[in-house]
């Protein structure tokens, strides 16, 4: 087996408890071991920064939204061309590039796992087709729940364990990782033209409000012990004073799991407004970040925006027509049948306008007030929020007060009276952006038991090693040096070989996609429950054999077997 | 300085070339001239015949000529921004992109997206041109912005798309939505035109033909007299909330 030893590697690893340590690391095969042997190949390290490799656990890369996306918007792939290069496939794209563009880009930015936010169940194979082709980081996929008739009427029932039975086959069909509901019933309401306007509101289509589905779903997601909790996008994305919605549904969420937090809620800067309208629109981080501070089972990202062209893709179809009608360009609109839908369309956050101002603040605020960096991760919500090729910047801002002055001098200048970042002091170290980057999604997402997020023996051998001695800059006054080391890792290592080299792909790769697999009892098997088949065979215009995706379609796979308490 | 360009005969004519580095610019700096022929990237003397007589100072003594088969040679002039460059027949796609300043004339006839995003100097074709004349490209919001385009001949469809400056005059017919998504500018079209000025919301577009099949979604504000001709004058696209002005001599609705 290839052995690698890295040499005077400065490690922060939070899940182990180290906090800057210079230290040999082992690599052998794709493990992290504890000695290697003479034969190991030596990479000196210089005592340069060394983590754990990063994870997105929020990011949309994958799948026929994202590829929507790429088709609708030629303009973006016209953005960020780079020729063929070594073993380096041609990219393009900006906001939402190539597969490869994804792989290679994040890769530079040490970033070695990724969950792709939201996969359509029915749409699940093009997804892992994609994950293939994305093949230096390994990918799970959050599966949609949130218009899942089968999962609805068993709720309605309130037939919680059914609801469970479902979940299970469904993601062991379509080989998902976890629950994800985007705008809980307001996308089933969207399919026949409607919106939800908060969580206790009837949605039109079943005896349900949104608050019963999360709710259900959550206790779901423990029967079956899934690694990761709910994924929530909560309702009414995107609309002025909708803070209190966020409240309570933060409210809903009990605390029923000891190792990981019961609900992970995502992109919650776009769910901390306040104000009745555009016209008063202002920023309630303060609210809901003292929420999650009194709540430990709940963990969020941020959701930052930063300013630039984009593209916002999401499964909250009914939010994406309301963008449309404020920007009056183009929009793509899509049902998945029974499931959920989506919509897409481009945008561009400028510093001129007051609200991209006071979304751009809101997101670094959540971060710097949220007190325990494990509760609230980085992310953008690639690419809604920004492209994560900004990554670099947002740690860099929330390390420098100086930084985040410099640039509010720039933006808006209303937003002073909106927002309360000016007043916040608070500038990051080393260790809570290693947490807010890989150890808090490692831990959120449940798979440090599968190795990942940490850098001890037994550990995955997934590293990065940035450009940066952490004593001889001082990140609040030289953000720019942070920009720049975070931006282009001088190695990144994926399963125990260096697969990016100062920003180069240097190998093919070949990443794994993990799945889970809730072992169910056979009378709460889905595959032979006649109610569940005459549903697919009443609506779906699928075979429930055709349905499910075979492992060919997976390339290399881990699958996660969990006991069940149904 | 002249440079003259004379393409050789090829094997095969219909592989394209692509020929960015063409400009007067690239010349005057002394560059290695290099092309894409299909899928491998060749010095320009390896297609062509390659003359360069005197010296120049300055990008306005640049002349470029070329002869030969360039039916297939795409983007000459692209970011073109002085000097001339004369095409004695016919030119592949993409002639002109960008440019900023100088002038082309060409002698035959011009294949697609003639004078794309143009941003100033001049373009002449004496011969007809392709689809997407002086236009924006795909996904694009602002196509030509400043300069003008003069085709002695017809064009095709999508002339003038996504248009937001500059003077474009058409000798001949249009294809089927010329000025659609129009934002400034002003378009002349001596001939025939088919569903015009689709969707625009600023800008000035004359028709001397006429306009068949005429959007449905435009205001009639009068007749008006222009250059000694009585015009039709049109305000729209309403659906668009637009305020752009479009005249036309004779016109048809969809039937």
């Amino acid at each position: 087996m290839a052995e690698i030893l890295l040499k005077n590697a400065y490690v922060i690893d939070p899940i182990s408890g180290i906090n800057g340590e210079l230290m040999d690391i082992a690599i052998s095969g794709s493990r992290i071991v504890e000695e290697a042997s003479q034969k190991a190949e030596v990479i000196d390290c210089q005592g340069y920064l060394t983590l754990p490799g990063g994870i997105d656990s929020h990011t949309h890369t994958s799948g026929t939204k994202v590829n929507f996306g790429r088709y609708m918007s030629p303009e973006d792939m016209r953005a960020g061309r780079t020729a063929r290069r070594g073993p380096m496939h041609i990219t393009s794209g900006y906001s939402v590039p190539t597969t490869y563009g994804n792989s290679y880009r994040y890769s530079a930015l040490g970033y070695t796992t990724l969950i792709e936010g939201a996969m359509a169940p029915l749409e699940a194979r093009h997804t892992h087709e994609e994950f293939k082709f994305t093949p230096l980081q390994d990918s799970f996929a959050n599966t949609l729940f949130d218009g899942n008739w089968g999962m609805l009427r068993a709720l309605e029932e309130g037939d919680i364990t059914r609801a469970a039975a479902i979940i299970a086959w469904t993601l062991t069909a379509v080989k998902g990782f976890a629950i994800k509901l985007t705008n809980p019933g307001g996308t089933e309401a969207w399919g026949f033209g409607k919106n939800i306007s908060c969580i206790n509101e009837k949605i039109p289509t079943f005896d349900l409000t949104p608050a019963d589905i999360i709710k259900g779903a959550i206790r779901a997601n423990e029967m079956l012990h899934l690694p990761h909790s709910v994924h929530l996008h909560c309702n009414n994305l995107g609309t002025p004073g909708n803070y209190t919605c966020t409240i309570g549904t933060f409210d809903l969420v009990p605390d029923i799991n000891d190792k990981r937090q019961s609900l992970y809620a995502t992109h919650v800067q776009f769910h901390s407004y306040g104000g009745s309208g555009w016209g008063d629109f202002c920023s309630k981080s303060e609210p809901v970040a003292r929420k999650v501070d009194f709540s430990p089972q709940i963990v969020i990202d941020m959701g930052q925006v930063m300013f630039g062209r984009t593209t916002t893709m999401t499964a909250d179809g009914p939010m994406e027509f309301n963008l449309y009608r404020l920007h009056h360009d183009k929009w793509s609109n899509h049902d998945v049948e029974l499931e959920t839908g989506s919509g897409i369309i481009p945008v561009n956050y400028r510093k001129k306008n007051l609200v991209n101002s006071i979304m751009w603040a809101i997101g670094l605020e959540l971060a710097l007030l949220v007190k325990n960096p494990w509760q609230c991760l980085l992310t953008t919500d690639n690419p809604n929020g920004a492209p994560f090729v900004k990554y670099p910047e947002i740690i860099a801002l929330l390390m420098s007060k100086q930084y985040r002055d410099a640039e509010f001098a720039t933006i808006h200048p209303d937003t002073e009276k909106r927002v309360p970042l000016p007043a916040l002091d608070r500038e990051l170290n080393w260790h809570e952006i290693a947490v807010m980057t890989r150890a808090g999604q490692a831990r959120a997402l449940g798979i440090i038991d599968l190795g990942k997020g940490y850098l001890m023996p037994g550990a995955e051998a997934d590293i990065a090693i940035y450009p940066i001695k952490t004593d001889e800059i001082d990140p609040s006054a030289e953000y720019e040096k942070v920009i720049a080391g975070f931006s282009r890792t001088e190695y990144t290592i994926k399963r125990g070989r260096v697969v990016s080299r100062r920003g180069d792909a240097i190998i093919d790769g070949e990443n794994t996609t993990y799945w889970v697999k809730p072992k169910v009892p056979a009378v709460y098997d889905m595959q032979h429950d006649p109610a569940f088949i005459e549903l697919f065979e009443r609506y779906y215009t699928v075979r429930m054999s055709n349905y499910p995706v075979q492992e060919e379609y997976l390339h290399r796979n881990y699958c996660i077997e969990t006991e069940t308490d149904l | 300085m002249n440079v003259t360009i004379t393409f050789r005969n090829r094997t095969n004519p219909f592989i394209p070339i692509e020929a960015e580095m063409i400009t007067p610019d690239a010349f005057l700096q002394d560059k290695e001239i290099l092309v894409g022929e299909g899928n491998r990237t060749v010095p320009l003397e390896a297609l062509a015949d390659l003359v360069i007589e005197g010296d120049g100072f300055s990008i306005e003594e640049v002349d470029i000529l070329i002869r030969g088969d360039s039916s297939r040679v795409k983007r000459v002039g692209e970011y073109m921004n002085g000097g001339t460059i004369t095409i004695e027949g016919d030119i592949g796609m993409h002639c002109g992109n960008f440019m900023s300043g100088g002038r082309i004339e060409i002698l035959g006839s011009a294949e697609g997206w003639l004078g794309r995003e143009m941003q100033g100097g001049e373009i002449l074709c004496h011969g007809d041109a392709g689809d997407y004349c002086a236009s924006g490209y795909r996904g694009g919001r602002r196509g030509m912005r400043g300069g003008s385009v003069e085709v002695i001949g017809s064009v095709g469809d999508f002339a003038c798309e996504h248009i937001s400056g500059g003077e474009v005059l058409i000798h001949g017919n249009t294809g089927d939505y010329a000025c659609a998504e129009m934002k400034g500018g002003t378009v002349t079209i001596l001939g025939d035109s088919s569903r015009v000025c689709a969707n625009m919301s600023a800008g000035t577009c004359y028709v001397y033909g006429s306009a068949e099949e005429m959007i449905p979604t435009f205001e009639k504000k009068g007749i008006v007299d222009h250059d000694g001709l009585l015009f039709h004058h049109f305000m729209g696209d309403v659906a668009n909330r637009g305020r752009g002005h479009l005249y036309v001599a004779r016109y048809t609705y969809l039937q």
